[in-house]
């Protein structure tokens, strides 16, 4: 056995019961998203009826054959809304999954790889954005830039990244001490070529179960902004909106909250079963 | 940490189901046994739904809680007259131009400094200087000086007649401040706590949160259409702010507030059966109205004006949504309360999809694009309408205009409805012709000489940055004059219907509903009552039983 052979690509990674998922729940999961995913692409293949027509003669009407959701005050078919709303959510989770990734992978390689000075720099910024609640934070910078669809994005991208930037950190730190790097420099690697064939795809392997998990959670950051009517201008079916919306309404017609509510939740545990089935494979891979 | 998929959807589930227990729990009050006992002091728990900057100003959100510690000259009867306050009497010079008002002996500011005809002649040069910037519209224009004849007699000098002054003089806006406060105390101080002659005094104020008033024990100078003499009964009020409806309600239900404001029409009913005392008062003046850009935009058109207001059915809209509580409005000039309303003005546009189409085809709309919109020249028919979304606009107001919206897409309009939070909205956003194209709010007044605010040019010697549509036509502003300055109240009434008119027939503004001003009281609470100028409501003469 040569010392190159003992280099392993990937650090072994322990295997636990917690990342095991069911098939029956990847099953649902995947249900699920392919569900939003149909929403999100043909919406009007799957609405019955005009997310903003409207029916007044039909206000507040409790789910039925004739509206699977019910009715919201203005006569708005509900099913349909959260349908067509589907397409608005998912791309500003997907939107400030991408924001947030970015960020925390440039402030994460740089607080691991740059210089004592510059690391230091960059390690007491994520330190300060990570001390404030991500909601917080998220809330200050769509009051400074205004409510839009532009800035739940920006803000929940924004809001979210220094946990993720001080994740990767880890990692690089990680991987670049790792016996295997150790190993690929007493062979003379260059440096650039132990950071592009081991530590980053060491450091980066496991955001791909992250990324899954973060929609999911972005999901649930965007909405709670249009909850508090930082979102999406009205009359959007975007889900916090239509949570937002539903809530004057809740004790007489409690399923505009309860069900835009259920579809959150519902979007969020399918991302975070598909993502830990990632993990978990790619944990399996690595064995 | 919640680890599995099958722990979150319980998790979910524990939630609906917990969703579904609170909002099944909708209890409330039943009510005292006949014979309850009178209890003396206590504090009343009132959650409001707005905050504004300062407790004095020129918003009826700060009328409303000026109200509890300032007082005014006059206030206004059931019946819609002006009865004495701090002013025991007043009169009119034959030719309207002077006025002379008779103030209270004995009464004292909350500082100690006495009340003054020269006191008083300050604070109406204190809201012409800024001090109010609603007082300052109503008088601009009219009033030329005060001056003290003695301690307690005031000459107010106008430079044109105005018979209604003492029936505008009820609104909070003109309350009236002790001038050594004016004078001495940091502008912030009187912003937070000013100091009046009223029921109460501002103890303390925890932004975002509540205010405490504390009883005025030395109070003398209740208005006559008082429910009882003497200081308040109760000790305090704790006046929360709390800006959701369903909150508010959950509140009152669960007896943890004794009172709220602006009752949601979806909880009335309920409310109401659960044995909740309720009040609605309709405000006079500017309803919630829509009044369109005359200068900029496809609304310079009259036309295109009318095809919009025929496009919609409004009344069904407003009936839908406001569940029989809140009122529908044609009229765009003043609402139903108002003295000298014109049903004509109202009734002048109703639901006519086909009138509204062949208006569009006379304005050059003629064409359509492929979502159903019209266009012209290649242009959309894109109007934005931005709101003052929680502030202006309330959550049931908003559901109209997003009914406003889609009712306008079927003659062709692409509306943009843009929420404006309160901060923006009072730092003068979407202020300008090239902003917007459509204005939505209400202005609360005891007269149709809301109309002169509204409607009076904007030229500029003489700027009116509260003539939303830009309309300068100076026909209208002389009938309004003319009606402003009219002694005899029948014919005041016929000009200010005559206006009123003219605003529909031009389609200048159309009205959406009337804006209410509504509380919900435990019945535990006795003789809350909203005031005649503008429903506020009066906790002086409140008091508790059990």
């Amino acid at each position: 056995m040569t010392l190159q052979q003992k280099v392993p690509v990937t650090p072994p990674a322990a295997r636990s019961r917690k990342n095991v998922v069911a098939p029956w729940g990847l099953g649902a999961a995947l249900a699920a998203l392919l569900f939003f995913v149909a929403a999100l692409v043909a919406p009007q293949v799957l609405a019955t009826h005009d997310p903003y027509a409207l029916d007044l003669a039909n206000a507040l009407q409790a789910p039925s054959l004739a509206h699977w959701f019910g009715t919201d005050e203005s006569g708005r078919d509900l099913y349909s809304r959260v349908v067509w709303g589907t397409r608005d959510s998912l791309l500003i989770g997907i939107g400030a999954t991408a924001v947030s990734l970015t960020i925390a992978l440039i402030l994460g390689a740089i607080a691991a790889l740059a210089g004592k000075y510059v690391a230091g720099t960059v390690n007491r910024v994520i330190e300060v954005l990570f001390a404030f609640p991500t909601l917080l934070l998220a809330l200050l910078l769509v009051t400074v830039i205004g409510p839009s669809a532009f800035s739940q994005v920006f803000a929940v991208g924004v809001g979210t990244s220094p946990g993720y930037a001080r994740m990767i950190r880890g990692q690089i730190l990680s991987a670049k001490n790792s016996g295997y790097v150790e190993a690929a420099t007493a062979l003379g690697h260059s440096r650039g070529r132990i950071l592009r064939h081991h530590v980053i795809p060491n450091a980066i392997r496991p955001l791909v179960a992250v990324i899954a998990l973060s929609v999911g959670q972005s999901i649930v950051w965007a909405s709670s902004l249009a909850f508090l009517g930082l979102g999406v201008a009205p009359p959007s079916p975007e889900w916090g909106a239509l949570l937002d919306a539903g809530r004057l309404y809740i004790t007489q017609a409690p399923w505009l909250t309860v069900i835009p509510g259920l579809v959150i939740v519902t979007l969020a545990i399918a991302a975070t079963t598909i993502g830990k089935h990632i993990q978990a494979s790619l944990e399996k891979g690595e064995k | 940490m919640l680890r599995t998929p099958a722990k979150l959807l319980s998790v979910a589930t524990a939630g609906v189901l917990a969703t579904m227990a609170l909002t099944a729990c909708a209890g409330g009050a039943t009510g005292p046994a006949d014979g309850a006992k009178r209890v003396d002091g206590g504090t009343i728990e009132y959650a409001h739904q707005q905050e504004p900057a300062c407790v004095f100003g020129g918003w009826i959100e700060q009328a409303y809680l000026s109200y509890q510690v300032l007082d005014n000259l006059t206030s206004l009867d059931e019946d819609g007259t002006p009865v004495p306050w701090l002013a025991e009497e007043w009169s009119a010079s034959d030719d309207g131009l002077t006025w002379t008002f008779t103030l209270k002996e004995g009464v004292e500011f909350t500082d100690g400094s006495p009340l003054t005809a020269e006191a008083v002649a300050y604070n109406f040069d204190h809201w012409l200087g800024g001090g109010n910037s609603t007082a300052q519209v109503w008088l601009d224009g009219y009033y030329e000086s005060a001056e003290a004849v003695d301690d307690q007699t005031l000459v107010v000098n106008l430079s044109a007649p105005y018979p209604r002054l003492a029936d505008n003089l009820t609104q909070s806006y003109f309350a009236i401040q002790s001038q050594e406060a004016l004078e001495t105390r940091t502008a912030e101080e009187n912003c937070e706590a000013p100091i009046g002659t009223g029921a109460f005094v501002v103890e303390e104020w925890n932004r975002g949160e509540n205010i405490v008033l504390t009883r005025n024990d030395d109070y003398t100078s209740w208005p006559a259409n008082a429910k009882h003499e003497g200081p308040a009964n109760v000790e305090r009020i704790n006046w929360r702010f709390v800006a959701d409806g369903t909150t508010r309600t959950s509140a009152l239900r669960a007896d943890e507030v004794d009172a709220l404001y602006d009752v949601p029409a979806i909880e009335w009913e309920g409310l109401d059966t659960a044995g909740f005392d309720l009040a609605k008062y309709v405000t006079p003046g500017r309803p919630q109205q829509l009044s369109f850009d005359t200068v900029e935009g496809p609304f310079v058109d009259e036309n295109v004006r009318k095809a919009f207001a025929y496009s919609l059915d409004r009344e069904t809209l407003v009936e839908t949504i406001g569940k029989g509580v809140i009122p529908f409005e044609g009229n765009g000039g003043v609402s139903q309360s108002t003295p000298g309303y014109s049903q004509k003005a109202a009734d002048a546009y109703s639901y006519d999809i086909d009138k509204a189409n062949e208006l569009l085809d006379t304005a050059g709309w003629t064409e359509t694009d492929a979502d159903g919109y019209r266009t012209k020249d290649g242009e959309t028919l894109d109007v934005t309408l931005p709101y003052g979304a929680g502030s202006i606009i309330n959550a049931e107001g908003a559901s109209i205009l997003q009914g406003v919206q889609e009712q306008a897409k079927e003659a062709g309009f692409k509306v943009e409805l843009i929420p404006v939070p309160q901060s923006e909205f009072f730092a003068g956003a979407y202020s300008t012709p090239e902003e917007r194209d459509i204005s939505a709010g209400y202005w609360t007044a005891v007269t149709a000489g809301i109309l002169h605010i509204n409607w009076r040019q904007n030229l500029p010697d003489s700027p009116n940055y509260n003539n939303d549509a830009f309309y300068n036509d100076p026909v209208l502003e002389d009938l309004i004059l003319a009606a402003n300055s009219e002694a005899d109240l029948d014919a005041q009434n016929a000009l200010y219907a005559e206006a009123q008119e003219y605003i529909a027939d031009h389609a200048l503004s159309i009205g959406l509903y009337d804006r209410l001003s509504s509380l919900a009281v435990s019945p535990y609470l006795k003789d809350v009552w909203q005031e005649n100028a503008q429903g506020g409501p009066v906790f002086h003469d409140a008091y508790f039983v059990e």
